[in-house]
């Protein structure tokens, strides 16, 4: 039920069966500025996090930086072809080294400098000079040259991040030994995994700010309860009553069916629907029907009130047709109607009157979305973080 | 996106067509900022209303040039310190320099640049004085 803030009611967990009872995650879950630091740890540092698209970087030593919280790494094509991620920390005495490289304007470089004293890393984050002055001690007078310690090149190297892919999608994890990216993916890896993702090239990005919490645009996307009275345009060519919302583990996939059959050519997949999947915490690929492309959004928060949305299309050709142009256009103006709706709930939350908001029948994956945030929360409390605050209590 | 009534400061990309409404003109360097690491992209300005833009001098055309954009910028924050005390808001000299067509991301490259030769300083985080 739904839980008012007025001084009777008490919030409770998030159901653990909806069909029995229906609690959402809290609201303050939403709103608190302590829940968004708090996340950096319990939520962007422990599970897979959408790093970049390995196409952004075909060549050794192009690279791009990316944010996550606090953290930043280097995503970077070793000599080797693989791609790999190092925090962007020198080992020497942890400047940042290189600037902010968006994706969409990839650097490239021989080996990793730092600009402060000039250590030098390469590719595969070992050490791999450093400046005289390193080597000889001829300013300190309690040293000798010949007593300066030779670093070790491993030893002194640059921290690396674990990486992972799904086909040609590069995600990162800040855990000392996380969960497999397999595991986190479930069935959505290898279904992604046979379809030929890296034939297709970064063809638009747009970066939209967004003023409410991450998980408030992250529950939107994983519901259509709300499309037939406000995606006109976008349900016209959809059979809602016929669409499926599957839940897994970590992931859920929301299956529309088109009204009428599309050309194949027109799908990247053999399935007659589009197909849109929600990788736990903060990224989906969409899997259009009706144009041979993917799409791509990342639900980056910025503070508890904003976050961006980083929505990328990817095509055969990054040079769009008039028609794929359109398509885009098309799902920008749909991107425009959530942000309007996603906006106005916020502000509704925003103002306090509401303690634990109640979840629909059909919305099962908005629930599991819930759940697992909850789960974040209280692993976080249960490893005796210093400044965890209090997860949802137990009802 | 939400937008204050008429928000002094507005800033928009022209590739994503998002923009931002804003009091704080300080935000819209934090906007850009966010925006070029991850698109690369600059952003236009759309509106910039802030005390002292009457008083700027008129000298300060915008002549280019090498140097000649950075003494601009100087003269610029030369001409609003009496105005905002404790440093101008980095936003303010962005809004300015882009009244006279200047992108952000050159701006900030200038405000560096004059930084780093000691010709400004920040009294506190993303405001300028004149040394």
């Amino acid at each position: 039920m739904t839980r008012w803030n007025d001084g009777t009611d008490e919030v409770g967990t998030v159901s653990a069966d909806i069909t029995e009872e229906t609690n959402a995650l809290p609201a303050r879950y939403f709103t608190d500025p302590e829940v968004h630091e708090m996340e950096k740890e319990a939520v962007f540092s422990r599970y897979w996090i959408y790093a970049g698209h390995a196409n952004a970087v075909p060549e050794p030593g192009d690279f791009f930086t990316r944010t996550v919280g606090d953290r930043q790494v280097v995503v970077v094509r070793d000599r080797d072809g693989e791609v790999r991620a190092y925090y962007n920390v020198c080992a020497h005495r942890g400047s940042k080294m290189v600037d902010d490289t968006p994706m969409t304007e990839p650097g490239n470089m021989r080996r990793i400098t730092c600009p402060y004293h000039l250590w030098t890393y390469d590719l595969d984050g070992t050490l791999a000079s450093t400046p005289k002055s390193f080597e000889e001690a001829s300013l300190n007078p309690d040293l000798e040259d010949d007593e300066v310690a030779t670093l070790d090149p491993e030893r002194n190297g640059l921290m690396e991040v674990h990486t992972d892919a799904i086909g040609p999608l590069v995600f990162v994890n800040f855990e000392d030994d996380p969960t497999p990216l397999a595991e986190q993916a479930g069935t959505m890896k290898a279904e992604l995994e046979a379809l030929p993702l890296e034939e297709y090239e970064l063809a638009r990005r747009y970066v939209s700010e967004v003023e409410c919490n991450w998980k408030t645009f992250g529950g939107n996307y994983s519901e259509c309860d709300h499309c037939q009275s406000n995606h006109r345009d976008w349900i016209e060519g959809i059979r809602l009553d016929e669409s499926e919302l599957e839940v897994n583990d970590y992931h859920w996939v929301l299956h529309y069916t088109h009204e009428e059959d599309v050309d194949d050519e027109l799908r990247i997949h053999e399935e007659h629907e589009a197909k849109f999947y929600y990788l736990w915490p903060n990224f989906t690929v969409n899997m259009y029907g009706t144009a041979d492309g993917y799409g791509t959004y990342l639900i980056e928060p910025i503070d508890e009130g904003r976050f961006q949305l980083v929505a990328d299309y990817y095509f055969r050709d990054a040079d769009l047709s008039e028609e794929e142009a359109e398509f885009v256009r098309t799902s920008r103006q749909l991107q425009e109607e959530d942000f309007e709706l996603v906006e106005r709930q916020y502000e509704g939350l925003r103002m306090g009157a509401l303690g634990q908001a109640q979840l629909g029948p059909n919305e099962h994956t908005l629930h599991r979305f819930h759940r697992l945030a909850q789960e974040a929360y209280e692993a976080y409390e249960a490893s005796d973080a210093p400044d965890a605050p209090d997860a949802p209590a137990r009802s | 996106m939400s937008e204050e009534p008429r928000a002094p400061f507005v800033v928009a990309c022209p590739d994503c067509e998002v923009r931002t409404a804003t009091d704080d003109p300080n935000e819209t360097v934090a906007f850009y900022r966010r925006h070029r690491a991850v698109t690369g992209h600059d952003l236009a300005w759309e509106r910039a209303e802030f005390d002292g833009a009457d008083d700027l001098r008129p000298d300060a055309d915008g002549t280019d040039g090498p140097g000649g954009g950075e003494a601009v910028l100087a003269a610029i924050v030369d001409d609003l310190e009496g105005t905002y005390g404790n440093g101008v808001p980095v936003g303010i000299v962005a809004a300015a320099m882009g009244a006279r067509g200047v992108p952000m991301g050159e701006t900030l490259e200038r405000i560096r640049a004059l930084r780093m030769r000691g010709a400004l300083y920040e009294p506190r985080d993303d405001h300028l004085a004149s040394v």
